[in-house]
């Protein structure tokens, strides 16, 4: 009897103890989540250049983080949760590729549908609310058409290092490549924006 | 190079700058689905539905390849299964059969006679 009962407390202790571990994984996991879901809409908002797209897919990325990697340590989090996202993002290119072509091929689809136009891109720069007109300062419609403009790989190793603030380390693990790769992508894209801003570019935002 | 270098940083420092103010005017509609969208992913990762949606592509990926392997191993060679119907008729009416009715004919004679030598 005295071994049955302690044999239950100790199971019914263990039971408490991985509920209580998986709940403040929980809390890590939303804590996580709160603070990286705006900057990740927006880059993923940059991805796509749609916001209800954008929420979607960061929402899915968010569902996919926590199911398949909530119990990685948490500092391998913001990598696979960008990793995610960015996988999305190119699958969302894919489809609207195929989309494209179908429609081409049915008699739809509007001819250069599949090239990029940066100013028909950007967003509408007279805005149609006051959020919005704040929104579309003159200084972001360019930065965000400039880095829009850059090759797939060199925009997410941009914004991962510069929006984000991910280390090479993390930037590489996000983007499933070599440290070297990283490296390359962002200091092309850097190059690029400072010839396609010029003197038009971000400078003077922040230091007058 | 330093030079370089520090006009690298210089674009980015202002670009995150930009950035990070367009990420804090987002509305409040924006903010509020980015929220429930959060906490719907965390629902479902709770939900035993969706650890059962976790199997779902790796029984796709086995049934795929069962079907495959199904296609493509050869099957085993012809057997030659005579149907039973077709078996019976043969029986019936081949040759022996009819010989082996006749001698169960003249086996059950001898039969009667030896047993009315016993009664006589």
């Amino acid at each position: 009897m005295n071994t049955e009962t302690a044999t239950y407390a100790v199971s019914w202790v263990s039971e408490q103890s991985t509920g209580t571990r998986a709940l403040q994984q929980e809390q890590q996991l939303n804590r996580f989540l709160a603070e990286v879901e705006r900057r990740a809409l927006r880059i993923a908002e940059i991805g796509v250049r749609n916001r209800d797209d954008a929420l979607d897919l960061v929402q899915d990325a968010m569902i996919k983080l926590v199911r398949k990697y909530g119990d990685r340590p948490s500092n391998e989090w913001a990598p696979l949760f960008y990793r995610i996202l960015q996988n999305g993002v190119r699958d969302w290119h894919r489809r609207r590729a195929v989309r494209n072509r179908v429609m081409v091929w049915f008699g739809r689809g509007a001819s250069g549908d599949d090239e990029y136009d940066v100013v028909a891109a950007a967003p509408d720069p007279t805005g149609r609310s006051p959020d919005e007109e704040l929104q579309n300062s003159e200084a972001m419609v360019s930065l965000e058409a400039a880095v829009q403009a850059l090759p797939a790989r060199q925009r997410e190793a941009f914004m991962l290092r510069a929006f984000e603030g991910l280390d090479v380390a993390g930037t590489a693990m996000a983007m499933g490549c070599s440290q070297g790769s990283v490296k390359t992508h962002y200091s092309r894209a850097i190059h690029s924006l400072r010839e396609t801003l010029g003197e038009h570019g971000p400078e003077g935002s922040e230091d007058g | 190079m330093d030079e370089m270098r520090k006009s690298d940083e210089q674009i980015a420092r202002e670009a995150k700058a930009l950035f990070d103010a367009s990420v804090d005017e987002l509305d409040a509609a924006t903010l509020s689905t980015l929220n429930q969208g959060r906490h719907r992913a965390l629902e479902e990762a709770r939900s035993p539905r969706g650890e059962l949606l976790r199997w779902v592509p790796a029984a796709g990926v086995a049934a795929a390849v069962l079907v495959g392997v199904m296609v493509t191993l050869p099957g085993p060679g012809p057997v030659e299964v005579m149907p039973s119907a077709v078996a019976d008729m043969e029986i019936l009416l081949g040759e022996d059969s009819l010989e082996m009715f006749e001698e169960l004919e003249f086996y059950s004679m001898l039969d009667v006679i030896d047993e009315g030598d016993d009664v006589g």
